[in-house]
C-alpha cells in the first residue's frame, strides 16, 4: 500500500512537472504515443531474419495501436555509422531502441551510457551492467533440432548440408542440434557443413547450397538470413529446411520445415513495459516452452508419420520430459563427449566449440 | 538524329550554369519521386539539410563518413588521371587496415600518440604494396589492371576475413566476449586519433590528413615534373616513350601512391574510428567502390574529390536519417542515384552539345 503511494506521488509529480516544462517534449505523457526504434542490419525484405524482426516490430503496431509509433533503419552497416543512426533516432524521440545484429553491440552499449533516458536491448547481445540495457535471444537449438528430425526422415542419400554463417558457439550450437535431431530417426545420417562467414549474402548462400548438392546432399539447411538456399533446393529438387522465417509459401515443393523465433511477443512487452514505466533491464533466454521458438507449418514433403513423430517430440521438450542434449553424445572421432544421465549445461552450450558424431566439417580454429 | 558533338570552346558561364541546374534538375525529379512514394518534399529535403549539414553535430556525422571516402576518392583520382584503372581501392584500404591495426597493437601502448606516424606509414605501404603487385603486372606483362585490381579486392577481404574468423592471429580477440563472436582486438585507447573540436563541430583527425593530402596531391599533379609526365602519358603512351619518359616505372609509381592514399584512408578508418581490424564491416561498407564515383564526380581534381566527399557522406548520412517504414532504403538510394545520374549528365552537357542532324538518304537528289 505504501509502495502504491509512493508511486502515486512519483508519476504525480513528474506529471506536473512535465506539464511545467515543454509538454511536447515528454512523449511519456498519456496521449502521444511512445517512440521505439529498430536497427537492422540486412534489408526487411531478406526473407530471413531481419523480415521476421521486423514482422515483430509490425506485431507490436498491431498490438499496442496508437500508444506506439515505430521505425527502424535497415542495410546498416556495422561501423562508425551505427553510432550515428542511435544518435538520429533518440533525437527524434525513440524511448526504447532494438538492434538486432550482434556487431552493433559496442555502438549501442556506447549509446546506452551516453542516454541514460532511453532503453537499448540487444538481441543476442552479451549482458552489461548498464541499467537501460537489456539482452535477448532464445533456445534456437531446441526447434533446430525438430527441424532436422524432419531432415533425417526426409534424406534418401543419408546426406544433409548444412550452409552455416559462422564458426561461433551459437551456429555450432544449432548444428550439434540440428544433427542429433536427424540422427535421432535416421542413425546413418551425416551433415555436411560449409562455411560462408556471412551472415546474410545470398549468393554466397546459394553457392554453397549448389556446392553440398553436387556433394551428394539431398536435403539443404540454412544457417543463414537469406532464402537463397531454398533457390539453390527449387533448382536442385531437393527438400530445404530453412531458419527465422516461415518461407512455406514462397518454396511450397522444397519446404521441410523452419527453425523460428516469435520476436513480436517479446517485443510487445518490453514497449509495453516502456509505456507503462514498469520497464526492468534483463538477459532473456527464451524456448519452446514460452513459445519464444517453434517450427514453421510442415511442408508436403514432410509425411504425416514425421509430423506426428516431431510433434510428440516437441510436446516432451515443452512438458520438460525431454532433453535435446542428453547424452549419451560422441563427438565427431565417435568418442564419448557426453554420458548417459549427463547433459550440456548451459554454460558449455554458450561457449560450445565441438562438434557432435555426424557432423561432417571442421570448426576453424 | 540527335548526336553528341565535343564542345571547341567551353565558355565560362556554362561552368556555373550546369552545376546549378543538374542540381535543380535532380531535386525535381527527386521532388516527384518524393510525391509519388506518399511523402512530402520539402520535409523530406529539409530534413536531408538538417540531419546531414545544418548543425555542429549533423555536420560532424557526415564528415565521419565522409573520411574514408575522402581517401578512395583520392585514390582512384591518383590512378584514373594516368588512365589507370585502379578498381582495387577498396582491397587497397583493407590491407590499410590489417597493417596500420598491427602497428597500433603492437607499439600502441609503449608509444601512445606517437604510434599515429606510424601507423600511418603503415597503412600507406601496406596498401601500396597490394596495388603494386597489380602495378607489376600491368606495367610489364601488360595484364588488365582493371581485373587485377578487382581481384585483389577479393583477396585483401577473404584475408582479412580469416585474420578474424578462422585463425588465431594476432589481430584476433581470443578473450571475453571473442569468445562469443570472433571479432579484433581493440586498439590501446591511449593511441586513439585525437579529433579537433570547434564548439560542436568535431573534425576527425583523418579528415584533416585527408584534406592535406588532397592538396599535396593536386600539387603533385599541377606544379611537378611527375604530374607533366603522367598527363602526358594519360594523352599518349606512345608519345611519352619517344620522349624518353619511363611509362613503366611510372605505371608502377601511380598505382603504387593510389594505393598508399587507399591504405592510409584504411588507417584513418583503424585509428580514428573503428579501433579494430574489422573485416565484416569494412565489406558491408564498400568505401572503395563509392571512391570511384566521387573521382568520377569530382572530375579526377583532388581538391573536388574532398567537397564532393562531404557532399556524398552527408547524403549517405541523411539517406539512413530518413528511411523509416514510410520511406523505405530503396527510396533513398533511388534519391542519391538521381542526384549522381544528373551531376553526371550535366558533366556530358557540359563537354558535349547536342546536335540534331538530318540524314540525307543516298542516291536522293537534294
Amino acid at each position: 500500500m505504501k509502495r502504491k503511494l509512493l508511486v502515486t506521488l512519483l508519476v504525480g509529480s513528474m506529471l506536473t512537472a512535465a506539464a511545467c516544462s515543454d509538454s511536447k517534449k515528454d512523449s511519456g505523457s498519456s496521449g502521444s504515443p511512445v517512440k521505439a526504434a529498430w536497427i537492422y542490419v540486412g534489408p526487411t525484405n531478406d526473407g530471413g531474419w531481419t523480415t521476421a524482426h521486423d514482422n515483430g516490430r509490425k506485431a507490436v503496431e498491431a498490438a499496442l495501436g496508437s500508444k506506439v509509433l515505430t521505425t527502424f533503419k535497415e542495410n546498416v552497416p556495422e561501423g562508425p555509422e551505427v553510432a550515428q543512426v542511435i544518435d538520429d533516432l533518440v533525437k527524434d524521440g525513440n524511448k526504447i531502441i532494438f538492434a538486432t545484429s550482434f556487431g552493433f553491440g559496442d555502438a549501442m552499449l556506447a549509446a546506452a551510457k551516453k542516454y541514460p533516458d532511453v532503453k537499448f536491448e540487444h538481441a543476442t547481445g552479451i549482458p552489461n551492467d548498464a541499467p537501460n540495457w537489456s539482452t535477448f535471444y532464445g533456445a534456437g537449438e531446441q526447434s533446430t533440432y525438430l527441424a532436422g528430425m524432419a531432415a533425417g526422415k526426409a534424406t534418401k542419400s543419408n546426406t544433409i548440408g548444412f550452409v552455416a554463417p559462422f564458426p561461433i558457439p551459437e551456429v555450432v550450437r544449432h548444428i550439434n542440434a540440428y544433427t542429433l535431431g536427424a540422427r535421432s530417426v535416421n542413425p546413418k545420417a551425416t551433415v555436411k557443413v560449409v562455411w560462408i562467414n556471412s551472415w546474410f549474402d545470398p549468393a554466397k548462400e546459394r553457392q554453397a547450397a549448389e556446392s553440398l548438392v553436387s556433394g551428394g546432399a539431398d536435403i539443404i539447411a540454412s544457417g543463414g538470413d537469406s532464402p537463397a538456399p531454398g533457390d539453390a533446393a527449387k533448382a536442385a529438387g531437393v527438400g530445404w529446411t530453412g531458419y527465422d522465417s516461415d518461407q512455406g509459401a514462397n518454396y511450397p515443393d522444397v519446404w521441410l520445415t523452419a527453425a523460428i523465433y516469435d520476436w513480436g511477443t517479446y517485443y510487445t512487452k518490453e514497449v509495453q513495459a516502456v509505456i507503462d514505466g514498469t520497464w526492468t533491464k534483463g538477459d532473456y533466454y527464451g524456448n519452446i516452452a514460452d513459445g519464444f521458438t517453434t517450427i514453421a507449418p510442415y511442408g508436403k514433403r514432410v509425411d504425416d508419420a514425421t509430423r506426428a513423430l516431431i510433434d510428440a517430440k516437441k510436446a516432451d521438450i515443452i512438458a520438460g520430459k525431454f532433453d535435446i542434449f542428453a547424452g549419451p553424445i560422441n563427438d565427431q572421432s565417435g568418442a564419448e563427449k557426453v554420458a548417459a544421465g549427463k547433459s550440456i549445461d548451459f554454460g558449455e552450450q554458450m561457449s560450445i566449440q565441438w562438434f557432435v558424431e555426424g557432423v561432417d566439417g571442421e570448426i576453424p580454429a | 538524329m540527335i548526336r553528341l558533338e565535343r564542345r571547341a570552346s567551353f565558355p565560362k558561364w556554362l561552368g556555373w550554369v550546369i552545376p546549378i541546374a543538374s542540381i535543380a534538375a535532380a531535386l525535381v525529379a527527386g521532388a516527384l519521386l518524393i510525391l509519388v512514394s506518399g511523402n512530402d518534399p520539402l520535409t523530406t529535403y529539409s530534413r536531408i539539410l538538417d540531419r546531414a549539414f545544418a548543425s555542429g553535430e549533423a555536420l560532424s556525422a557526415t564528415l565521419i563518413a565522409a573520411t574514408p571516402l575522402l581517401f578512395t576518392g583520392l585514390a582512384a583520382a591518383a590512378a584514373f588521371k594516368m588512365g589507370v584503372f585502379n578498381i582495387g581501392g577498396q582491397g587497397q584500404f583493407v590491407i590499410g587496415t590489417v597493417t596500420a591495426a598491427w602497428t597500433g597493437l603492437m607499439w600502441g601502448d609503449s608509444l601512445g600518440k606517437a604510434v599515429i606516424p606510424l601507423m600511418i606509414l603503415a597503412g600507406v605501404l601496406g596498401g601500396a604494396l597490394w596495388a603494386a603487385i597489380a602495378g607489376v603486372l600491368r606495367a610489364w606483362l601488360n595484364t588488365n589492371e582493371i581485373i587485377t585490381t578487382l581481384m585483389l579486392n577479393y583477396i585483401a577481404a577473404n584475408l582479412a576475413s580469416w585474420l578474424i574468423f578462422n585463425s588465431r592471429s594476432y589481430w584476433r580477440l581470443l578473450s571475453g566476449s571473442g569468445l562469443q563472436f570472433p571479432q579484433g582486438r581493440r586498439l590501446p585507447e591511449g593511441s586513439d586519433w585525437p579529433d579537433l573540436s570547434l564548439g560542436s563541430l568535431v573534425l576527425p583527425c583523418g579528415l584533416l590528413i585527408g584534406t592535406a593530402v588532397a592538396v599535396g596531391c593536386w600539387a603533385l599533379y599541377r606544379h611537378t615534373r611527375f604530374g607533366f609526365e603522367v598527363a602526358i602519358i594519360s594523352d599518349s603512351p606512345e608519345a611519352a616513350a619517344y620522349a624518353g619518359m619511363r611509362t613503366k616505372r611510372k605505371v608502377l609509381a601511380v598505382i603504387a601512391l593510389s594505393g598508399g592514399l587507399a591504405g592510409l584512408g584504411g588507417a584513418a578508418d583503424v585509428g580514428n574510428f573503428r579501433h579494430v581490424l574489422d573485416p565484416k564491416g569494412l565489406n558491408q561498407s564498400g568505401y572503395g567502390y563509392a571512391g570511384i564515383v566521387i573521382a568520377a564526380l569530382a572530375r579526377l581534381n583532388p581538391i573536388a574529390v574532398v567537397f564532393v566527399a562531404v557532399l556524398m557522406g552527408g547524403l549517405s548520412n541523411a539517406g539512413r536519417s530518413l528511411q523509416g517504414p514510410d520511406f523505405p532504403a530503396g527510396l533513398v538510394g533511388t534519391l542519391q542515384g538521381m542526384v549522381l545520374f544528373f551531376a553526371l549528365g550535366g558533366e556530358v552537357l557540359a563537354r558535349y552539345r547536342i546536335r540534331r542532324t538530318v540524314r540525307i538518304p543516298e542516291g536522293v537528289a537534294v
